[in-house]
């Protein structure tokens, strides 16, 4: 195996900072701040979400206080019941933990007193017309997402047939060449040389180019190329799930090679296995179409044809009735062309 | 495998000339060559993913290279870090 699947450094982020959660949610959870830009450096890290109704009554034990706090309309409507004196009292209450930050939901109205103790206490509010369980998802999914396992692979990803297919092996045995003739018949590349994976939930790999490289890609011999200025919008993606790794090799008489393709080979990556073919190359060969193949067939095991499989049943069955090698069509029908 | 650290020296940082210098002195050996930065690892025989490090001048990156020829390859590569590329160092 090359050294490119081999040990992948895995990272994890170990906190983003308030600022960079509004900067990437503001526009599209139409997100704004109460307090000027105060408690922006202040760092987020954990996954998850936290209405703290709890600790604003009082109870504070296991009080997950290092989470994003949601202010929904049950505490709102808690601390509106409350005289001023005992929603301060509330509000300290949860100050009183280094919380990360607020995000109240529904435009709901807090006092100036309240987000003056907040701002004391440099802590952000943010406020939202989303409802409570909408920004759940969509604040829970970035955090998801920008916690989550990532690796980089050194490999082409290409969009084959709607299969994500990364192509990997030694540099220089031809990933951007096979790569180009796929988006050259149709196909879409979604990151060359420079592959970002992340994992997604459990046993999901979703994979994108970098901000820097986009979908430039470099030809031994020519250079830098930029797909999307030659190919068009159609010729690229921004994301892709990978589902398969085909692995370019230098064919070799000692190394063995699937002959029938019953024994699946897997790899993991991020902890996540998916099909792994080893394609040795030599003169002659159409790397580019046995890539759509291999795309193709995937598609067939996935709606659950597995043609090693049918194939040797097939053979099972003609042993079992001893009709070796007959022809497999009886009678031409007056056909003599 | 071999291990090494190093820093950018030139002032224009590892922009597009040095990464095409640093790639072709790399494709000369046989050895595996994998630059880390930020928690991230390029193959530091791929142009694209030496160019996506962005790396500015001051920023260190973690060398490493395995195969048979490793020894002079983390030698070669090691002296064009120090030489800033042969570019202004201020």
């Amino acid at each position: 195996m090359s050294m490119a699947l081999e040990n992948l450094k895995e990272t994890r982020k170990q906190s983003i900072t308030v600022g960079f959660l509004y900067e990437r949610n503001r526009e599209r959870l139409r997100m704004r701040c109460l307090n000027g830009e105060t408690g922006f450096e202040k760092e987020i890290r954990d996954k998850n979400i936290h209405r703290p109704g709890l600790a604003l009554a009082g109870y504070t034990e296991l009080f997950t206080y290092d989470r994003v706090q949601v202010f929904g309309n049950t505490e709102i409507r808690y601390l509106q019941h409350l005289s001023l004196e005992e929603r301060i009292r509330a509000f300290d209450r949860i100050f009183q933990f280094d919380v990360p930050c607020i995000i109240i939901t529904n435009d709901n109205q807090i006092d100036d007193e309240l987000i003056r103790i907040a701002t004391e206490r440099q802590v952000a509010i943010l406020i939202t017309p989303f409802e409570t369980t909408k920004l759940v998802y969509f604040v829970g999914d970035f955090l998801d997402d920008q916690f989550s396992p990532q690796t980089v692979i050194h490999g082409s990803f290409i969009d084959v047939y709607g299969i994500g297919v990364v192509l990997v092996g030694r540099s220089g045995i031809g990933k951007s060449e096979v790569a180009l003739d796929l988006v050259e018949r149709g196909h879409r590349l979604v990151a060359d040389d420079v592959v970002m994976i992340t994992r997604k939930g459990e046993g999901i790999l979703i994979g994108a180019g970098t901000d820097v490289v986009k979908h430039f890609m470099e030809i031994r011999g020519l250079g830098l190329i930029d797909i999307r200025s030659i190919f068009g919008i159609r010729s690229i993606r921004f994301q892709k799930r990978v589902e398969v790794v085909v692995e370019l090799q230098e064919w070799s008489r000692d190394m063995e090679y699937t002959r029938t393709g019953l024994d699946h080979d897997n790899i993991a990556i991020l902890g996540v296995e998916i099909p792994h073919v080893k394609l040795p190359i030599f003169p002659g060969k159409n790397i580019t179409v046995i890539v759509e193949v291999i795309a193709l067939d995937y598609l067939l095991k996935h709606y659950g044809y597995d043609a090693a499989k049918e194939f040797s049943k097939r053979l099972d069955a003609a042993i079992a009735e001893k009709s070796k090698g007959k022809r497999s069509v009886d009678y031409f029908e007056h056909d003599f062309e | 495998m071999i291990e090494r650290e190093v820093t950018i020296r030139n002032r224009a940082g590892l922009h597009t000339r040095p990464a095409a210098s640093l790639v072709k002195l790399a494709a000369k050996f046989k050895a595996e060559f994998f630059i880390e930065k930020d928690g991230f690892e390029i193959n530091g025989k791929s142009i694209i993913g030496v160019m996506t490090l962005a790396a500015e001048q001051g920023s260190k990156l973690h060398l490493k290279f395995s195969g048979e020829d490793e020894e002079e390859m983390a030698r070669a590569v090691v002296a064009l870090f120090d030489q800033g590329f042969g570019e202004p160092m201020q």
